[in-house]
């Protein structure tokens, strides 16, 4: 390997803005083919109309591409943005970085939100957001330092090549001594040969004097990063204060940031402990509801579950005050220490895992069959160095080892590897083929939509067999709950902006568990208001965990449970104390839906945005085997006989499969047009213009797309 | 004895879960409990025994992913 070397490709001197309520009021240009740099003002329009986060990323990415533009044209941006509360630090959970682009993966817009320190450090620097556009052939890094006011580019040799090594590495090279004024972004080997590349973002830990990170996860953020050029983008900050973000009524922001963070210290010990466990509660209690996805989303539900859950975690994890942002009392980002692997480039040595998460055990864990901790957490170790997201790596394994399981491939195309249910080996082997772009590995990196074209064309598999059990919508593999017996979430999945990921809505517990939605227009109206209020905590920078994992004492004496308006209210104010701009809770959801919309709209633009890209594989509405059905079969049956009024005497499993198929498709489709209505949407999906009026988002172009689809006044 | 949240209930022997709730105004809303730091969920509620002496939490479950 050559030895370390930085040199100076292009730099830019700038004058740091105050930061004013929450804004830089200026957002930062990058463009690594021309090597130019370049400060942009944030209008006034902009702040109005997108507020900040996503919606600004969403708005800089609108501009940079057309309707031609593939995810590796040098044309797409990669934008990366804090939010008006971004980096306060004492309310909980104000540390999110949005990331938004082109995804390899759909093929249209991606977004994912992520913790760690960079956000933060990016708006005080002075840039409310940062995009870049171009490629460049050679390893390249972005530094942002805040301090000095200046911008370099760097052409490097000599960097370690995984995201672990890479990021502890940059953290001191440019620490001039202060590592937590440090945060990287960066990905791993396994970004630049799959198509589910993850990013990123650290903090420093000081007490155990290591870099930590969390991951933009999904859509391949990470892919799109790696194929630009860069190995990483360095954010130099110090100090952070409560006035770092200048906000309007400081008076204001300060009761109500010590009124969340002090009922979560109170309350947490008495809910979900995340403090101590993560959201690794989540693993036990899914398993009992038959909603933790094993086998590729066949079953919820495995008697071995215990064996990867809360209890288990809670011995493993090193405990200590876990929040990825600055005075997070939710602190909910844990990590096991001196973990050693036993496969890989680290085999044999101690490293520190952060995670894993709910969603990484689900992935990495029973949804492949593997129920042994410690595979998950090498698995979860591996990819984050790799630069790979658990949640498509998991969906991806999960769908070849029943491929492997039902002789739809063979050893022959998997390179040897016996891919049943539960070899943990083959699924390290995986990760490391992914990394590395070699051997089955390689086909598996490409994520469960190509598999399924390639599985067809090349391995001559029945394509409708793989449309069923294949776990994508839109390309994006879904994320780790089982959707079959909840409706409100199978809409939670299919009708989401990006693909089927639960950051949008997850009603799954609200719907199957407690049964608050039980009409068609009870869900769509769920189907509205949570996105809607999901979407808000990325343009404003925040993380949602305090606003609904824990909840007040007498929240359920309230009128709206599920939507916990105390909270709510909690956060009009605070946005209202950091910008100044009054809102009540209705504002939030009126904000957030411009932007929503805009995404969909964006979304038509690609070529993509209509009904035809909501569909979903039957897998997530119900069982495609005879076996699934046979393993519930009183539940279905019950069904057939009593909601659908089915006579079912003498009727095979295959026709009582049939069946409930169809009863399920057709529900799902009048859960759509339910869903379409309530959101102002045409019944193919598309905004319509009295939508776009309403919302304020009714730009030239935004009209002349809808046009172009036939929507008009 | 076992205390529920921050109250003190007589403990019966054979009691479970199911029992308890019982006892609970608006238990409906419950689907998750702590008992001893244990997880429970509302499908074992009824074959879940309480220990004497155990602590107990009810969880207003509503949110995770
Ligand atoms: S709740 Fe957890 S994930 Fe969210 S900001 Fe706090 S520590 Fe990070």
């Amino acid at each position: 390997m050559p030895s370390l070397s930085f040199s100076e490709l292009a730099s830019l001197d700038y004058r740091r803005p105050e930061i004013e309520k929450g804004y830089a009021n200026q957002t930062l240009y990058v463009n690594l083919s021309e090597l130019a740099l370049s400060v942009k003002p944030v209008t006034e329009e902009m702040q109005r109309i997108f507020v900040g986060g996503r919606g600004f990323d969403l708005w800089l990415l609108w501009q940079a591409v057309d309707e031609t533009t593939r995810w590796s044209d040098p044309e797409n941006a990669l934008c990366i943005s804090s939010g008006p509360m971004g980096g306060t630090p004492a309310y909980p959970g104000s540390g999110k970085s949005e990331v938004a682009t082109l995804s390899p993966l759909t093929g249209s817009v991606m977004d994912s939100n992520v913790g760690g320190y960079f956000g933060p450090y990016l708006k005080f620097s002075g840039f409310d957001s940062l995009e870049i556009q171009g490629k460049r052939a050679t390893d390249t890094v972005l530094f942002i330092d805040g301090i000095d006011a200046k911008i370099q580019l760097l052409e490097t040799a000599g960097l370690p090549n995984n995201a672990y090594a890479l990021t502890n590495m940059l953290t001191q090279h440019f620490a001039a001594g202060k590592p937590r004024s440090i945060s990287v972004v960066t990905t791993g080997p396994g970004a630049k040969n799959t198509r589910f590349g993850c990013l990123n973002f650290s903090w420093y830990d000081a007490k155990r004097k290591c870099a930590r990170y969390k991951q933009a996860g999904r859509g391949g953020v990470g892919t799109v990063f790696a194929d630009k050029g860069l190995r990483a983008i360095v954010a130099r900050w110090e100090p952070v204060a409560l006035d770092s973000n200048r906000p309007a009524d400081k008076q204001t922001l300060k009761k109500v940031a010590r009124l969340h963070s002090q009922e979560v210290v109170q309350l947490d010990p008495k809910q979900n402990e995340m403090a101590r466990v993560g959201t690794t509660h989540l693993v036990p209690i899914m398993n009992d509801f038959d909603l933790l996805p094993t086998h590729n989303f066949r079953y919820g539900q495995d008697s071995r579950a215990s064996l990867i859950g809360r209890d288990v975690f809670k011995k493993l994890f090193d405990p200590g005050f876990d929040g990825c942002w600055m005075g997070c009392t939710v602190a909910c980002s844990h990590g096991v220490r001196d973990f050693v692997p036993l496969t890989g480039p680290y085999k044999g040595q101690k490293v520190f895992v952060d995670g894993p998460e709910y969603e990484t055990i689900a992935g990495c864990g029973s949804n492949i069959g593997v129920f042994d901790p410690f595979t998950i957490m090498e698995l979860n170790f591996y990819c984050d160095a790799y630069g790979l997201d658990t949640i498509s790596v998991g969906t991806s394994i999960a769908f070849v080892m029943e491929c492997f399981e039902l002789g739809l491939i063979d050893a022959q195309h998997t390179g040897g590897m016996e891919l049943r249910f539960g070899n943990r080996l083959a699924a390290l082997e995986l990760v490391h083929q992914m990394a590395a772009g070699e051997g089955f590995g390689r086909i598996v990196g490409q994520g469960v939509r190509r598999m399924k074209a390639l599985f067809a064309e090349k391995f001559g598999v029945d394509a409708l067999a793989l449309q069923d059990i294949g776990m994508e919508a839109k390309g994006l593999e879904f994320s780790e709950y089982m959707t079959k017996e909840s409706l409100a979430q199978q809409g939670g999945y299919g009708l989401a902006l990006k693909g089927p990921q639960h950051d949008e809505a997850w009603l799954i517990f609200l719907d199957m568990v407690h049964n608050f939605m039980p009409t068609f227009e009870q869900k769509a109206e769920a189907l509205h208001w949570f996105p809607m209020f999901r979407t808000w905590f990325g343009l404003c920078g925040l993380c949602k965990l305090p606003w609904n994992d824990i909840v007040p004492e007498d929240n359920a004496d309230t009128p709206e449970p599920a939507k916990v308006m105390k909270h709510v209210r909690w956060y009009a104010q605070y946005f209202t104390a950091v910008t100044g701009r009054k809102a009540a809770p209705d504002d939030l959801i009126a904000m957030s839906e411009a932007v929503y919309n805009f995404q969909r709209i964006f979304n038509l633009r690609m070529g993509y945005g209509t009904r035809a890209h909501d569909k979903l594989p039957y897998r997530a509405m119900g069982p495609v085997t005879e076996d699934e059905y046979t393993s519930r079969q009183e539940r279905y049956d019950k069904q057939l006989r009593e909601k659908h009024g089915v006579d079912i005497t003498g009727k095979s499993t295959a026709e009582k499969l049939a069946l409930l198929r169809r009863f399920r498709e057709q529900q799902y489709e009048e859960l759509t047009d339910a869903v379409y209505r309530r959101r102002g949407w045409t019944a193919d999906g598309i905004p319509t213009i009295a939508t776009v009026r309403r919302l304020g988002i009714d730009f030239p172009e935004v009209l002349a797309v809808l046009a172009k689809h036939g929507v008009t006044a | 004895m076992i205390r529920l949240d921050d109250r003190e209930i007589p403990w019966r022997s054979g009691m479970t879960v199911a029992d308890l709730l019982e006892s609970v105004e608006k238990a409906e809303r419950y689907a998750v409990v702590r008992v001893n730091g244990h997880y429970v969920s509302r499908p074992h509620f009824a074959a879940t025994r309480i220990p004497d002496e155990a602590e107990i939490r009810l969880i207003p479950m509503i949110a995770g992913g």
